[in-house]
């Protein structure tokens, strides 16, 4: 019978640094990761500061007509000329000031009212909770185009009377998702012991739920400006757009009957639409995914 | 089973009756009235439009109008158009198949598409299938689709000179049978293809989504466990639950197409529910704005039932006794 020493593993102790990082910059490191993402939020920030500046300072003004009608574009027409001699570039940057103002009323109004309406429900449950959420409902089954529509028809189509039929319509959807978060926080060890010391429940409600219901909703405001800019567009498209705001959709429906002679006319102004959605929309898929804790990769 | 079909009829056409209820009042809100539309640019005197309007039964107090509507409403008839007098039941008899022709097949053959793309995509998550497809969807779900129309119309119209952009036939043609559907499909071709990229991407977005959030659920490893094989398991236990999902949506885009064809039916003059309700709402014909809100109201709470039977079928635990 040999006996064999003893291999004892050596074990080699080392302090290593803490690796915990808050949620917030994890989700800020899965964001910075996602090229797409990253590039359209810069791309959406440049054509924020470009094209208001374009339409405050450039010399041409965008109702300027001049003799060069219908002309295909060139380097001294980027996007060419419309049927008045007006320079279409300098209008589609007009056009895309206002859909940039609509998408950032339109998604702020109705990520308010669906976070209020959300945390509200939530929180308080029973018939509140009820009553918020067939509303909700119905205007899920309505078509939102359609209630629009007709209701900006019989209203006039100002341009402040879309934005806000677009918010009162478009925040059912922010309700549910924060009302679905709430329900499950308001179990939570902090709410209940804010609770058992007192603590109001508005207090509760917005200073200790709501930060933590929001993350979801941050994703869901690029997606909710996107369907702002595409409604007002088609509203403005179909002719029930503000006479007196530049919009792309007004652009688009007048360059339609040149569809066959001049396609510039038509073909900017909805490219313009085209890509503010496409860049909301990358924007809106990379914060949902570096929102969502369940597709962080370690 | 019958007991919750009966109550769910019930709950609909209560819901049905409350939309009429709200488009109804709604109308009367609005500034202006048919009269004043089709007579104010001529210099009628006051007491002719007050003949027009006694006439016409609006000068009654609301609820005798509101009832009267309703109790013809019971009878099948929709009213008249303030506009050329045509009773609104025909006209919209008339457009309904057209638009159902246009969306019906659209919405089907994109969402058998988007269905596809989207489990191939999730199966192949981050690989290059699923880049490539998640891009096409991206690019698709954020075009506007009337904008696409016009591009088509300057490519294939303009440009090609392939098809025909306007309308559902050629106009003054006395052509019938194969040679009429023939010219007919000729004319559906672009309209249809503008709809189907747009519901291909948004199927194809959901369905990915929805495949994900399955294979991502720990009773696939069961599944897999008992040794089935991954095609079985991907096929008959993740598609087949995340068809619920799906299948919620599809009956939404099916509810409402008379109203997702407004765009298109526009842009390529297609004699649809969704250009007849442009045209009305310019008008101001509100008869014949209530009678679609009533058509697309029905139609929702129709398909949504049939969606919530067509549970059953995906979702063995869904029992409706």
């Amino acid at each position: 019978m040999s006996e064999r020493a003893v291999d004892w593993p050596v074990v080699e102790a080392k302090v290593v640094r803490s690796t915990y990082a808050s949620p917030a910059w994890r989700s800020w490191r899965a964001f910075r990761r996602n090229r797409s993402a990253v590039t359209a939020l810069c791309l959406l920030v440049l054509i924020s500061v470009v094209s208001p500046t374009a339409v405050l300072w450039v010399a041409t003004n965008s109702e300027a007509i001049s003799a060069d009608v219908l002309k295909g574009p060139t380097w001294s027409h980027p996007m060419g000329t419309d049927y008045l001699g007006r320079e279409i570039l300098v209008r589609v940057s007009h056009g895309v000031t206002t859909s940039l103002i609509v998408g950032g009323t339109v998604a702020v109004m109705a990520a308010s009212i669906g976070v209020v309406v959300g945390v509200v429900a939530g929180y308080y449950g029973k018939w509140a909770d009820l009553a918020a959420m067939r509303c909700a409902d119905a205007l899920l089954i309505i078509p939102t185009f359609l209630l629009v529509l007709s209701i900006a028809s019989v209203f006039g189509g100002r341009l402040i009377t879309v934005i806000f039929l677009l918010g009162a319509t478009l925040w059912s959807q922010v309700a549910r998702i924060v009302r679905a978060e709430v329900l499950t926080l308001r179990e939570e060890a902090f709410v209940l012991s804010g609770r058992a010391i007192g603590a109001p429940d508005a207090l509760l409600m917005f200073r200790g739920i709501l930060p933590n219901a929001l993350p979801p909703v941050i994703a869901l405001i690029a997606l909710l400006a996107s369907a702002g800019i595409l409604t007002e567009a088609s509203l403005s498209f179909l002719g029930i757009g503000d006479p007196n705001v530049i919009s792309l959709g007004q652009m688009l429906t007048n360059g339609l009957e040149y569809a066959a002679t001049a396609w510039w006319v038509p073909t900017f102004p909805g490219a313009a639409i085209f890509v503010l959605v496409l860049l909301l929309n990358l924007l809106g898929d990379g914060l949902n995914a570096a929102l969502n804790p369940r597709l962080w990769r370690r | 089973m019958y007991r919750y079909v009966a109550g769910r009829v019930v709950q609909g056409l209560l819901l049905v009756i409350v939309v009429i209820t709200l488009s109804f009042l709604f109308i009367q809100l609005a500034p202006g009235d048919a009269v004043s539309y089709l007579y104010g640019t001529q210099s009628l005197s006051a007491e002719t439009l007050a003949r027009i309007r006694h006439e016409w039964g609006l000068d009654r107090p609301l609820w005798v109008q509101y009832s009267s509507y309703l109790g013809h409403l019971l009878s099948g008839n929709l009213g008249y158009s303030q506009v050329n007098g045509q009773p609104v039941a025909y006209m919209l008899g008339a457009m309904i198949p057209n638009t159902l022709l246009l969306m019906a097949p659209s919405i089907m053959i994109a969402a058998a598409i988007g269905i596809l793309l989207g489990a191939i995509a999730a199966r192949a998550m981050d690989s290059w299938k699923d880049y490539t497809i998640g891009t096409v969807s991206l690019v698709g779900y954020s075009t506007p689709p009337f904008w696409l129309g016009i591009i088509f119309i300057i490519i294939f119209a303009s440009m090609l000179r392939w098809l025909p952009t306007q309308g559902m036939g050629t106009l003054g043609s006395q052509a019938t049978g194969l040679v009429r559907g023939l010219d007919t499909v000729r004319h559906m071709v672009l309209p249809t293809a503008v709809l189907v990229w747009w519901y291909m991407a948004a199927f194809t977005r959901l369905t990915r989504v929805a495949m994900l959030e399955e294979l991502s659920k720990p009773y696939l490893t069961t599944a897999r466990m008992k040794g089935l094989s991954e095609r079985r398991v991907f096929l008959h236990h993740a598609l087949r639950n995340a068809a619920k999902p799906v299948l919620t949506i599809l009956g939404l885009h099916l509810g409402t197409m008379f109203a997702g064809a407004v765009m298109t039916e526009v842009v390529f003059a297609w004699p649809g529910v969704g250009r007849l309700l442009f045209n009305a709402i310019i008008q101001h014909d509100y008869p014949v704005v209530l009678g679609i809100f009533i058509v697309v109201g029905s139609a929702v709470v129709v398909t949504n039932l049939i969606i919530d039977l067509l549970y059953v079928l995906v979702d063995p635990r869904i029992r409706y006794v």
